[in-house]
């Protein structure tokens, strides 16, 4: 028993955020350092009864962390006063530590920068094998989960606090009570890890205790992919796509940008492929069937929509054509083909599609994958492998990883040992099933039936249980753990903090339960990587933590696999049954939020109000339908405001581009969203949501995100906290045990009641304009061809006269290139959009680096939300199945910065390295530099968001009625300036969440992205104190990443010095395809773009033969212009012509000379 | 004076060449003095009392809504990413062209010898004074932090940061208030004369030594007058440039910016000519009121109204043209964006606000051109009213619909006006007519001195004029 475990951890008054701290706090030595650091502070810090304290204690939290070398955080889990200060230790010097966000099916290897003893930002561990350095944003947000207030913080038995020692009493009383039976009575339900350590426990705890029940669920079940290979190959296994290796991907409604679990992984090889290198241009090509539109549809060269239920339909006609192919043919397989001639044939799709993409797969045969995704039944991913196995990808482009297989029941069984009261006890480890599992399992009365619960969670939500006891988790960064990454390496998970709110893991739980003599999380850590290194480990031990991984740990593939045709066969067989959408059917899919995933981020602000990529919503989820759909059911939101311009450019044009405006919302373009409520019937169970229009969604289907429609939980319920109340609609209630995932007879009806969403994108297409540069591979590639250089073609024309001009076509010198004579560093970024994916995982790091605030639903109806790096997102062509463009939009650095001159008192000038510095301190707030900006990319802070609670923003600090904890905001502020009037113990943890080097804004100040200036200049520091006296301060290439590049998993965005050629970004804007947003103004912009690069099969009847944006470019009447070909005299544009491709030579020439030099 | 002839006497003009008198029924010098006094030195009229009701409860209401700005932030405002600029730009701009009329009249007219100006310069001098206050209000209000405000001005600090001289709202605060201080000047250097006129007359101590105080001693001696008529003409010189001046820098806030629909050479006439469009539409739906209460038709004459309407058919064909101008360049540009941001203005969510515009502000001064509609009162206070409208509609039009959908068409936008927005544009009523109010009950609201040099009996050289003809009694 250690240290900190004797230590009684009741006091009369005040929360008990950590134990040993108190004690510190009393020290003399510690008491005499305040005195001397801080003299005016000292009683703040030593007096027990303000809550305030926490957060200067926080301060001194470094005591736990900083102590260890550089990287690798002090084994001994003692807690040592200091009185002077250790060797290390530099005040205000971030440290960073290997840890790994745990996952459904793996983690995210990551390193963690600490500020003074608290984690502020996490970053993706590049080291590693399985990791290119990327995050999603659910990494990225999962910092302020771990200060969220509203988390579980007590030891509570039926809903009431109790000391943790009495929990801890019952945890032993439990377990002292199932050894008497064996076991017998004890059931335990947890959700998926990929821990070995937990695996280990629960083994021992089964071997120990073997009449115990083990029940595993999880709310979205990521795990068909592993059960599916396992069937199909006869092995425990799960299969590990090389999407860097596949030339051609033909994806099952397998959303693997978004909401497949291993997203992050998958999307940085994929953009591997996307990446044209320009001396050798090639490319993969995407093939998407899928009922929602998904980013991963928007990334697809071709997309197929069509409803969930009717894609393994799909898919067996394709893997029909394949494996029909005498190329292809094997005997051994001919009863799969059967199965799949029987099973396919009516889907009702195109054959011409099924043929060309069957062709093309055929074609890349051992260099394409195929994918069925997690929403899919087990019968498409076992199309998937008979197609992956016939085609030879399996060990090339599919790895067959050996996993251990998942043990225990479902929640069904348990439910059913609820009802027959087999079950005494009832561990849940973390979930909340009473939220999320089917409804038609009535879970929360189920529990009820249970002799006692124990219930091991993050949140006191719903799951909370009324009998029994209530534990609270802790965060995975302030817990010790292991887990096995996507590829089976080895990794910590390290604590970057001791439990804020003496929080639990599961492994101490299950040690506990099993009596073990051992239960610290960190010897059980270390027990497990014992068996796995063996004997003496004390360095490799050390080296684990500090590379956050355990190196040639994972497994190899399995390479001599046979594919179990007949079992593949009666699968397919099987699901012959399976119900497909008819004509005049409704289908309802459910799918992980991006936002809240299955609910478990309910509570995190970044993440609710971050817009979803796809409907841009923010704090609410909808009902997501196509357009036609909506027609049918006759919701008014679709007839569209007419707008004049755009309707007579479009109908001037060909008649192939719809007029998109049919398909805008009415109230949308208004800027309000008040959509009509719907509701949703299936199998007896009701739900009422939003209506939204989604263009490109299979008609006749439904999409519900899950996660939502939680209240706060201190109501009698139980739910989510202070941010998620009342968010959205909660899906879970429609969704039984038969329907988990989509489900087909879905009944409808209108409400006639309303709903205001939030929106942050109100017009959803580009209008033909250049913002947005696209071509097709084919074109693009062929040198000769025009299309080669059309980023820059696209640029607009200059009028006559302009060229001869001495500054490259423009009437004035500019400023900065005198200045930039004598720069060290010229820092610029490209943006590759054909890498982009749009997965907002940049938008969250930048928030979490920078300190961004949130504003609340009702100030994101406003369009005050204050991101510094948008998401912008357009759709183009036909409105029914439209192509989806992505575009990060941030501050552009522009050399000529329009923001700059029209600042009456200079708040945002240059400085020579070409940043457009923004400076908080002077800003009077006219917000003049944000009109004046062409992108827009300038918040504004309409009211303190930082010091007041959302839901307060309109009140007046001198209302005297205003008061918060018995005094009124006025005396509050003169009393401490930087409270504000956010509860305390909110203000407390949320300021531990930001980041030092980046200052928080108050009301009435512009703000924008900075480059995130913080890490220049802390690397320019470096370098300086580095060069010495060499004098060679020039930041070298990549040692400077901006949170979102450094966050970016498809690695779209590059940063660097400009000057130096041969840096990164340098070579990204040599390319062809970089150009300027919005060119014409000549603002020069620092962050230019790379020309999205689309790769369509010219053999599909999908094929457009250019881009939707482009050729809403060119019925705008625009022309690509030739760059230094030195064509004869500019012509003036000719109106007759430009609308139909076969002119486009013609005009390229007319189009004359202009644009960029 | 009575008991020699004019050495000079003129025919008198034929009747049908005669101008109509610029004071009618042939007021004499002491009549037009007690008809203007009359309305300071009567018992308050319970007109003046009605009127001062709402305006002070608009004032407050000003004044909390100001309070509730401060305390709280922006965001009560209706103001939002992207339309950044909503209300306060609007209004400001509007109250400011208001105050063009004044000095229109005042200065650019005394210099083009437009004697019809006396009978309605001081109260138009007073709107404009006013007007601007009104005006002012709103840049000191609606920057991000208030308390920082004076960082505009150039003073020097130990820091050594000076404003940005590049930045147009810089060239707007010396701009208004350069021409705030030379208005005021400009009027309180008009009223001299007549404050000593009111002191003359004023029978309670009070009054007497306020009037005394800010009449500074005048005497009515030829020294005084003719130093008086210097310094009147040299800040009629002065004030003449500022009334091009002030709007044309107010219209750089938009021209010098490079957002479609503002970023346009026009801007800076165009701004003019609809300042003073809007200001002489508020003198005439000020004054056709004022004159009924206050009795004054004798010296507010219909011709006066007239003439007035004149003007603002002129200004507002100059207007009309602009809208045409702008349209037409943005055809001729080339630039779609260009071309967008008119279609929109036209045809887009705004539509509303630009057909309002156009209405009101090219197609109502049509009417002016019919005389039966010029000396119908009713009909003109109407169309000045809708003039008023006309114009707060193109600063809406310019500042929301270009801002609301520009360049980028994730950004766009739809603003919508908070009810603080409201009640603090109804609140900046409540400052104008309470201090037009006052100025009503305590200043001579129409220069004494200038309309009795303009009416015949003043002009000893006039067939009318002297002693003999309905001169002094």
């Amino acid at each position: 028993m250690n240290k900190s475990e004797s230590i009684k951890a009741t006091r009369a008054t005040g929360p008990k955020y950590w134990r040993s701290l108190d004690h510190l706090a009393d020290a003399p030595e510690f008491r005499k350092w305040v005195d001397h650091e801080f003299p005016s502070g000292a009683e703040a810090v030593t007096d027990p009864v303000t809550r305030r304290n926490f957060m200067k204690l926080m301060s001194a939290s470094f005591l736990f962390a900083g102590l260890g070398m550089s990287g690798c955080r002090r084994p001994e889990e003692k807690i040592i006063p200091f009185a002077r200060q250790p060797l290390d230790y530099i005040h205000g010097k971030a440290k960073h530590f290997a840890s790994a966000m745990p996952t459904r099916t793996g983690a995210i290897p990551l390193l963690v920068k600490q500020d003074d003893g608290r984690p502020t930002k996490v970053e993706g561990n590049d080291s590693h094998p399985d990791s290119n350095g990327g995050t999603n944003s659910f990494a990225q947000a999962s910092v302020l989960n771990l200060y969220d207030p509203d988390r579980a913080t007590r030891f509570a038995r039926n809903g009431d606090r109790v000391d943790r020692e009495d929990a801890l009493e019952a945890i032993r009383k439990v377990a002292d009570a199932a050894a008497a039976k064996r076991g017998k009575g004890l059931h335990i339900l947890a959700d998926h890890s990929e821990s070995p350590t937990r695996d280990r426990m629960r083994d021992r705890l089964l071997k120990q205790l073997p009449e115990a029940k083990w029940y595993e669920y999880e709310a979205i079940d990521h795990d068909v992919h592993r059960r599916a290979a396992t069937v199909a190959f006869g092995h425990s296994v799960k299969p590990y796509y090389q999407l860097d290796e596949a030339e051609v991907i033909l994806t099952l409604d397998c959303d693997f940008i978004g909401s497949e679990e291993e997203s992050t992984l998958l999307m940085s090889k994929f953009a591997k492929g996307r990446k044209s290198d320009p001396e050798h241009p090639k490319m993969n090509r995407l093939y998407s069937v899928e009922a929602l539109f998904t980013l991963t549809g928007a990334a697809a060269d071709h997309r197929l929509r069509l409803p969930a239920s009717a894609v393994h339909r799909v898919a067996a006609e394709i893997a029909a054509k394949v494996l029909s192919d005498p190329h292809f043919e094997k005997p051994e397989m001919a009863a799969i083909k059967d199965a799949l001639v029987a099973h396919g044939g009516a889907s009702g799709v195109d054959s011409g599609w099924i043929s060309g993409c069957a062709d093309d797969l055929k074609r890349h045969a051992g260099k394409c994958v195929v994918i069925a995704g997690q929403g899919q039944p087990e019968a498409a991913h076992l199309i998937a492998h008979a197609m992956n196995t016939a085609l030879g990808n399996i060990g090339k482009t599919v790895q067959l990883l050996p996993v251990p297989a998942r043990k225990g029941g479902s929640i069904g069984d348990l439910v059913n040992s609820l009802k027959s009261a087999e079950v005494d006890s009832l561990v849940i480890l973390g979930g909340n099933p009473a939220y999320d599992a089917p409804a038609d399992l009535d879970f929360v009365n189920a529990m009820e039936d249970a002799g006692e619960v124990i219930r091991l969670g993050y949140y006191e939500d719903e799951s909370a249980p009324k009998n029994g006891w209530s534990l609270p988790a802790a965060h995975y960064l302030e817990s010790w753990g292991d887990v096995r990454t996507a590829d089976g390496t080895l990794t910590p998970v390290q604590p970057l903090l001791a439990p804020l709110f003496a929080g639990m893991t599961q492994i101490e739980l299950l040690a506990r339960l099993a009596k073990d003599a051992v239960f610290a999380p960190y010897d059980l850590v270390r027990e497990t990587f014992k068996g796995v290194v063996g004997g003496k480990n004390e360095n490799a031990w050390k080296r684990f933590l500090h590379d956050g991984f355990l190196a040639d740990s994972a497994p190899s593939a399995l390479t001599r696999v046979r594919l179990m045709a007949d079992r593949v066969a009666s699968g397919v067989r099987a699901a012959n049954k399976l119900p497909v959408l008819g004509g005049n059917d409704y289908e309802v899919v459910f799918h992980p939020d991006s936002k809240v995933d299955d609910g478990r981020y309910n509570n995190n602000g970044w993440l609710q109000e971050t817009p979803d990529p796809i409907t841009k919503l923010t704090w609410d989820n909808a009902v997501l339908m196509s357009p036609a759909t909506a027609n049918k059911l006759g919701l008014d939101n679709m007839k569209g405001y007419r707008d004049g311009v755009h309707d007579k450019l479009y109908k001037e044009s060909d008649g192939e581009v719809a007029d998109f405006h049919d398909g805008e919302h009415n109230y949308a373009e208004r800027g309000e969203f008040h959509p009509e409520v719907i509701e949703l019937t299936l199998g007896g169970r009701k739900i009422q949501g939003p209506a939204w229009v989604v263009p490109g969604m299979a008609d006749n289907v439904f999409g519900v995100a899950l996660g939502y429609g939680r209240g706060y939980a201190s109501e009698s319920k139980g739910g989510t906290g202070r941010v998620g109340d009342g968010a959205g609609f909660n899906a879970y209630e429609l969704r039984g045990a038969d329907s988990l995932k989509h489900a087909v007879g879905v009944k409808v009806s209108r409400t006639g009641k309303r709903y205001q969403l939030a929106s942050t994108q109100e017009h959803g297409t580009i209008d033909g304009r250049s913002l947005i540069r696209e071509m097709n591979f084919d074109k693009f590639a062929d040198k000769d061809s025009e299309y080669a250089d059309f980023a820059k073609g696209m640029n607009m024309p200059h009028p006559p006269g302009m060229e001869e001009l001495p500054n490259h076509g423009l009437a004035y010198e500019n400023p900065l290139d005198e200045l930039r004579k004598n720069a060290t560093h010229s820092w610029g970024m490209a943006i590759d959009m054909s890498a982009c994916l749009g997965c907002n995982a940049c938008a969250l790091a930048c928030q979490s680096e920078n300190n961004v605030p949130i504003v609340g639903k009702d100030q994101v109806t406003k369009g005050r939300e204050m991101s510094w790096l948008r998401m912008d997102r357009y759709f183009s062509g036909d409105v029914n199945n439209p192509q989806m463009s992505h575009q990060v939009m941030v501050c552009q650095h522009c050399e000529a910065a329009p923001c700059e001159n029209v600042c009456p008192v200079n708040a945002t000038t240059h400085d020579d390295e070409g940043l457009n510095l923004m400076i908080y301190n002077r800003c009077v707030g006219t917000r003049y530099c944000s009109n004046n900006c062409p992108y827009k990319v300038r918040r504004f802070n309409y009211f303190d968001y930082n010091r007041r609670p959302l839901n307060d923003l309109y009140n007046s600090p001198a209302n005297p009625w205003n008061r918060k904890d018995g005094e009124w905001e006025l005396t509050r502020w003169v009393e401490d300036r930087s409270r504000g009037n956010v509860d305390d113990d909110q203000w407390d943890l949320l300021a531990l969440a930001r980041n030092p080097s980046v200052s928080v804004r108050m009301r009435g100040v512009m703000e924008k992205c900075t480059y995130c200036i913080q890490r220049i200049e802390g690397a320019k520091i470096a370098q300086k104190v580095k060069a010495g006296a060499s004098g060679n301060v020039e930041v070298p290439d990549g040692t400077i990443k901006t949170a979102c590049q450094q966050a970016c998993p498809a690695e779209a965005i590059a940063f660097g010095n400009i000057d130096d050629p041969e840096s990164k970004v340098s070579k990204l804007k040599a390319q062809a395809r970089d150009y300027d947003v919005l060119d014409y103004l000549a603002t020069r912009p620092r962050t230019t773009y790379l020309g999205r690069v689309r790769n369509p099969n010219p053999d599909m009847p999908d094929y457009r033969d250019t881009p939707e944006t482009f050729k809403e470019w060119k019925a705008h009447g625009n022309h690509l212009a030739h760059h230094g070909h030195g064509h004869g005299d500019s012509h003036g544009h000719d109106s007759d012509h430009g609308h139909d491709d076969d002119h486009d030579k013609e005009h390229g020439e007319q189009a004359g000379k202009g644009g960029h030099h | 004076m009575s008991d020699h002839a004019p050495a000079i006497k003129l025919e008198a003009p034929p009747v049908e060449l005669e101008r109509e008198r610029l004071v009618s029924n042939n007021r004499d010098l002491g009549e037009i003095s007690d008809q203007i006094c009359d309305v300071m030195e009567r018992p308050t009229p319970l007109w003046w009392k009605i009127c001062m009701v709402p305006a002070l409860l608009l004032l407050s209401m000003l004044g909390a809504m100001v309070a509730y700005l401060v305390t709280v932030g922006v965001g009560v405002w209706g103001n939002q990413h992207p339309v950044m600029w909503g209300w306060a730009i609007i209004n400001f701009v509007w109250w400011i062209g208001i105050g063009h009329a004044g000095t229109l009249i005042s200065a650019i007219l005394f210099l083009l010898r437009q004697k019809w100006r006396t009978s309605i310069n001081r109260a138009s001098e007073a709107m404009t004074i006013f007007a601007v206050m009104c005006a002012g209000v709103y840049p000191l209000i609606h920057v991000g932090r208030i308390w920082y405000g004076w960082w505009l001005f150039p003073i020097p600090n130990s820091n050594d940061i000076w404003p940005q001289f590049r930045s147009p709202l810089m060239w707007d605060v010396f701009a208004v208030s350069t021409y705030f201080t030379v208005s005021v000047l400009f009027w309180y250097m008009g009223l001299i004369p007549d404050l000593a006129v009111m002191r003359d007359r004023c029978k309670k101590f009070f009054g007497k030594f306020a009037y005394g105080l800010f009449s500074l001693g005048w005497s009515g001696s030829n020294r005084h007058w003719r130093n008086y008529e210097k310094a009147y003409l040299i800040l009629a010189g002065l004030s003449t440039p500022l009334v091009l001046s002030v709007h044309s820098i107010v219209s750089l806030d938009f021209a010098v910016s490079q957002l479609p629909g503002w970023h346009t050479t026009i801007f800076p006439p165009y701004f003019v000519a609809g300042a003073v469009f809007s200001g002489f539409g508020m003198v005439l739906t000020l004054l056709i009121p004022l004159r009924t209460v206050c009795k004054l038709q004798d010296i507010i004459t219909v011709r006066h109204i007239e003439l007035c309407c004149k003007v603002t058919l002129t200004t507002g064909c100059i207007v009309g043209y602009a809208y045409f101008m702008e349209v037409f360049i943005a055809w001729y540009s080339g630039s779609s964006y260009e071309k967008y941001a008119f279609w929109n203005r036209a045809f887009g969510p705004y539509w509303w606000g630009y057909w309002a515009m156009i209405g009101c502000n090219v197609v109502v001064p049509q009417f002016f051109w019919l005389k039966s509609v010029r000396t119908n009162l009713w009909v003109v206070f109407f169309l000045s009213i809708l003039v008023n409208v006309g114009m707060w509609f193109e600063r809406f039009v310019i500042v929301v619909t270009t801002l609301a959908r520009e360049f980028i068409p994730a950004n766009w936008g739809y603003f919508n006006p908070s009810p603080v927005d409201i009640m603090t544009y109804l609140g900046t009523f409540g400052l104008f007519f309470t201090m037009f109010l006052l100025f009503l009950r305590f200043l001579p609201m129409i220069a004494i001195s200038e309309v009795k040099a303009v009416v015949p009996q003043a002009d000893p050289h006039h067939p009318l004029g002297g002693a003999e003809e309905g001169g002094h009694h």
